[in-house]
């Protein structure tokens, strides 16, 4: 794919969404679904490595285009990234009192909880692909309910959690996974 | 003269206290880039560095670019830093911070996905890669929740499980396209606001 199409894909995304990871289903209907030079793996494993490193999460967009189209496609995923940082300067500048309009307070916030669903559907097939075996999903469910009642940060869990399926495969319990 | 961030007024004089380009590289590139934890904790240890530590800005100028950066798209933690840069040194200072707050950090998630696609290979790390992506998955389902939970307030909550849930169903049931979704929710944003 060329890289410049594939910025202007990873940037439909970033300048679409309110989050680090609400840029997810756009850029999983563009790359996977749609030009296939991205599978719902990879997609996973993007989120496995930006959340395994410091740095906004918003930076699996970086390892997205890194498996996308190589080192070019990482710096097309680093630009996509970066560009809507920008558009802080005129809201700063110009808009900054009518942020807090109703009308564009309800806008933003419509957008934002949008977001959340869409985000909720794209976790449908990344489960699919990453849950494959009673071990997997018992450590998604532990996971989720660590992260919704401790502050446990994500980069210990994350590594937990390779520990415990590497250690249930060194005990001939692979097909469990 | 600097000049407040919201609206160019003057806010004091502090020309002469303008940190430099060199200064404002090294603040993000060390704070904004190797900080565990999220968009939250690195802007705790930035708000120490640059409210707390050297005064280059007001806690007004500090909140307005906290409060701004999370109403822009894409990450917000970037979008703060160039607000901030912004605010000290314009132009030259916005490009400086996000370059600063974006480069390093990109580079080792570089490093990192080049070494992961070579670990594919090797069965003991495969067998951990699938720990770590049922672990990604939770934390997708539950950024979900991080992302929605501001907005479910008492009064507010059946507003937002009714858009959260018709936004689901747009796109799982009728396929519609997820930018298709977004732009949706601007109209019925509008409307909602109309009509309230």
């Amino acid at each position: 794919m060329n890289i410049g199409h594939l910025y202007l894909l990873l940037l439909k995304g970033t300048v679409t969404a309110f989050a680090g990871l609400a840029s997810l289903p756009v850029i999983q209907e563009s790359l996977v679904d749609h030009y296939h030079v991205l599978t719902n793996e990879q997609l996973n494993e993007a989120v496995v490595i930006t959340r395994s490193s410091p740095g906004p999460v918003g930076l699996y967009v970086v390892s997205v285009g890194y498996f996308a189209g190589g080192l070019p496609g990482a710096v097309a995923g680093w630009l996509a990234m970066i560009t809507p940082a920008l558009l802080i300067i005129p809201m700063v500048h110009f808009v900054g009192r009518r942020m807090q309009h109703p009308r564009v307070r309800s806008v933003l916030q419509t957008i934002v909880i949008t977001s959340a669903g869409l985000l909720l559907a794209a976790a449908i097939p990344l489960g699919r692909d990453g849950l494959t075996g009673a071990i997997t999903w018992a450590i998604a469910v532990i996971c989720f309910i660590l992260l919704l009642t401790t502050k446990f940060d994500t980069l210990w869990m994350i590594l937990g959690a390779a520990l415990v399926s590497l250690t249930a495969s060194s005990v001939g319990l692979m097909a469990y996974l | 003269m600097a000049h407040d961030l919201n609206h160019g007024a003057p806010v004091a004089d502090l020309q002469d206290e303008r940190p430099s380009v060199g200064q404002i590289a090294d603040v993000f590139v060390r704070y904004a880039n190797f900080t565990l934890g999220g968009g939250s904790a690195t802007t705790a240890v930035i708000h120490g560095e640059i409210v707390g530590k050297r005064g280059w800005v007001s806690e007004e100028q500090f909140g307005l670019s906290f409060a701004l950066g999370r109403l822009t798209p894409g990450t917000n933690l970037l979008a703060f830093c160039t607000g901030i840069g912004w605010g000290l040194r314009r132009w030259t200072g916005a490009i400086v911070a996000l370059l600063a707050a974006s480069i390093p950090c990109t580079l080792f998630v570089v490093i990192i996905t080049a070494l992961f696609a070579e670990w594919q290979e090797n069965p003991f790390a495969q067998a951990a890669i699938k720990g770590a992506i049922a672990a990604a998955v939770a934390v997708t389902v539950k950024t979900v929740w991080t992302i929605a939970h501001p907005h479910f307030r008492p009064g507010n909550r059946i507003r937002a499980v009714l858009i959260g849930a018709t936004a689901f169903a747009l796109h799982t049931f009728a396929g519609i396209s997820p930018i298709d979704v977004l732009l949706l929710a601007v109209v019925i944003g509008f409307l909602l606001s109309a009509s309230s």
